[in-house]
């Protein structure tokens, strides 16, 4: 069975910044994935070196079994970013169905489908610049799974909104992950990743620690998630 | 009112745009940049007109000065000047000179010029101009009828032919021409530039804005994460604003055609072809431009150094044969050089498609030299 990711010493430099420092990272096929860390240690560098967005400096990114950046795999590849990131003169079909087109297309059926998915079935024929903050979320999330990718990379996807429509964000992943899509999430907040099947514990551009929430806080010796995490960091500085 | 918010204000507008280098540089350099080009273009002499000269005169007798031929006189006068460089030609390749550019206008003295003089003391002069270019050919008439004037006054002054210059109006040119022709105004000259220009102007702007959104709002790293390329980006783009960039190739036409009622000859059609092909050269030095911008702002700063210069260089207001020789090499990269050139041979001229084809195919090359150039140097990280 292939690993839907499979990183290898993956280093990206900025300048002197080492915004990724070496990581090696598995992620198993229907797993949601947490990359969890501090704003600034690398999460989004490191999706976007997984959606090929960015070049590596060094090492590899496996990704569905090519080394990124590859243009044809991205067509199994849905990718959401913090950001609305939509296009504000269209409208939330309209969206999806262009994005979906771009990946190599999705019927009325399936566009339809995914609307319905993220709740938005009455503002399906609404201009996305009249949508609240929440649901260009929404939308923005059906535009990456339109094209019923295998592998979702989300960056902070529930940042900013409010945790009534979180709950609704993981009730959504965790559908799409039991039918079988993988998902890499990323996060700065604990209590999500509580959520996740597996976390990767990011630090200035670094792997600390890898494993299921239960693995990690047996590992450390702690009683919560959170001390965890310090007790990691700790362990990295020294 | 609180002087001390404005002064907040106005310090942190001026640290904004300090920290915009390249802001700052084209506040100096742009204008520079756009003077230099204007104070070489107004300070050029005007290379020497062409002037085809058939010269039959056969001369006469006077009384009292001897033999005297008028028509070798205005030569001589004609020569004297730095405007002119003469050409001797036959009565039968008039129009073939002018056709070919081998001249810009020819003046024909006829046999009996100076018996006709001698007679009446006024004559009139065929004058047979190429007629695509108004200034021209007002230029050439005015400098032919001085000339003749000064021989006139010359001869009276020296007593060989009293009264010489004394009919009111002792010459009067007869200007024929080549192209276009009498009906044609001022504005039916400029028209060809004119449209040119519009349709370069405002496609570049329309390209430009709608692709720097692209950028700013994110979706552009979106696009870049999808199995898309960026050629495929410039053709999506190209075919999407090339409609309307078409549009309004057509509006542009049709409106001085029908409204403004420019007098031309050729055929729409073909003026159409060529201005959509500009167009479609504005379209991809949009997306070019566009790659080397973070912001709209920044795409407006691209105004004064690349659309300026060619209204000032592309053969729109001064002739690329009156530049200096350096200019003239930058006018040849300029695409609106070949629109101008093959819509005034079409709409002055009458020329069609099998005269203006080295043009139609400049152009296409630069348009798609400018399409490879935009998806080479599009940014995938954003």
């Amino acid at each position: 069975m292939i690993m839907p990711i499979v990183t290898e010493q993956l280093r990206k430099h900025f300048g002197a910044l080492r915004a990724v420092d070496g990581i090696d990272l598995t992620v198993h096929p229907g797993e949601i994935y947490g990359l969890l860390g501090p704003n600034g240690s690398g999460k989004t560098t490191l999706i976007r070196l997984l959606v090929g967005l960015l070049r590596p400096t060094a090492g590899l990114a496996v990704v569905l079994g090519h080394a990124m950046p590859n243009k044809a795999t991205l067509s199994q590849v849905g990718y959401m970013t913090q950001a609305g990131a939509l296009y504000d003169d269209l409208t939330v079909r309209e969206n999806i169905s262009f994005f979906a087109a771009m990946c190599g297309g999705a019927d009325r059926a399936r566009v339809d489908e995914v609307i319905a998915l993220v709740d938005l079935q009455e503002r399906a024929g609404s201009l996305v610049r009249t949508l609240s903050g929440g649901m260009k979320q929404r939308t923005s999330l059906a535009c990456a799974l339109a094209h019923r990718p295998r592998l979702l990379l989300l960056d902070e996807p529930t940042v900013g909104i409010d945790p009534q429509l979180r709950a609704v964000f993981w009730s959504y992943f965790r559908r799409l992950a039991d039918d079988g899509v993988t998902l890499v999430i990323s996060s700065h907040v604990m209590d999500e990743a509580e959520r996740c099947d597996r976390l990767g514990l990011l630090r200035q551009g670094r792997l600390l620690a890898e494993g299921s929430v239960s693995e990690l806080r047996a590992q450390a010796g702690t009683a919560t998630l959170e001390e965890a995490f310090l007790r990691f960091a700790e362990g990295g500085n020294r | 009112m609180n002087t001390q918010r404005i002064f907040a204000l106005a310090r942190r507008v001026m640290r904004q745009i300090l920290r915009d280098v390249r802001t700052v540089a084209l506040l100096v350099f742009a204008p520079m940049f756009v003077l230099a080009i204007g104070a070489v273009l107004f300070r050029a002499e005007p290379a020497r007109l062409a002037l085809g000269i058939i010269n039959e005169d056969a001369g006469v007798s006077l009384p009292m000065a001897g033999e005297m031929a008028l028509g070798a006189r205005i030569v001589n006068t004609l020569a004297e000047g730095n405007v002119f460089e003469l050409v001797p030609l036959d009565q039968n390749e008039i129009d073939e000179r002018l056709r070919d550019g081998a001249v810009e206008g020819v003046l024909i003295l006829p046999a009996d010029l100076s018996a006709a003089f001698q007679r009446e003391r006024q004559v009139t002069l065929d004058l047979r101009l190429e007629g695509s270019n108004p200034s021209r050919s007002t230029l050439i008439t005015a400098r032919v009828t001085e000339a003749a004037m000064k021989t006139f006054a010359g001869l009276a002054a020296s007593g060989a032919l009293p009264g010489a210059g004394s009919a009111e109006l002792p010459v009067r040119i007869n200007a024929t021409h080549l192209f276009a022709g009498e009906t044609f105004d001022t504005l039916d000259f400029v028209a060809p530039v004119y449209i040119a220009f519009l349709a370069l102007f405002f496609v570049f702007l329309l390209t430009c804005v709608s692709f720097l959104r692209e950028r700013s709002q994110g979706t552009f790293e979106r696009l870049m994460a999808t199995p898309v390329n960026r050629i495929e980006i410039v053709l999506g783009y190209m075919a999407g604003l090339g409609l309307f960039a078409l549009l309004q190739v057509a509006v542009i036409l049709l409106f001085t055609v029908w409204v403004i009622q420019i007098n031309y000859l050729g055929s729409l059609a073909l003026l159409f072809v060529i201005v959509a092909l500009l167009a479609m050269v504005g379209v991809n030095l949009g997306i070019l431009a566009s790659a080397f911008a973070r912001t709209e702002f920044q795409v407006v700063q691209f105004i004064p150094l690349l659309i300026i210069p060619q209204a000032l260089l592309g053969d729109v207001f001064w002739a690329i044969e009156d530049m200096p020789a350096h200019l003239q090499v930058v006018a040849r990269f300029m695409p609106i050089t070949y629109a101008n050139r093959a819509l005034r041979d079409v709409m002055l001229k009458g020329w069609g498609l099998a005269e203006i084809w080295p043009n139609l195919a400049v152009l296409a090359g630069i348009a798609a030299l400018l399409l490879v150039l935009g998806a080479l140097t599009m940014r995938r990280e954003v």
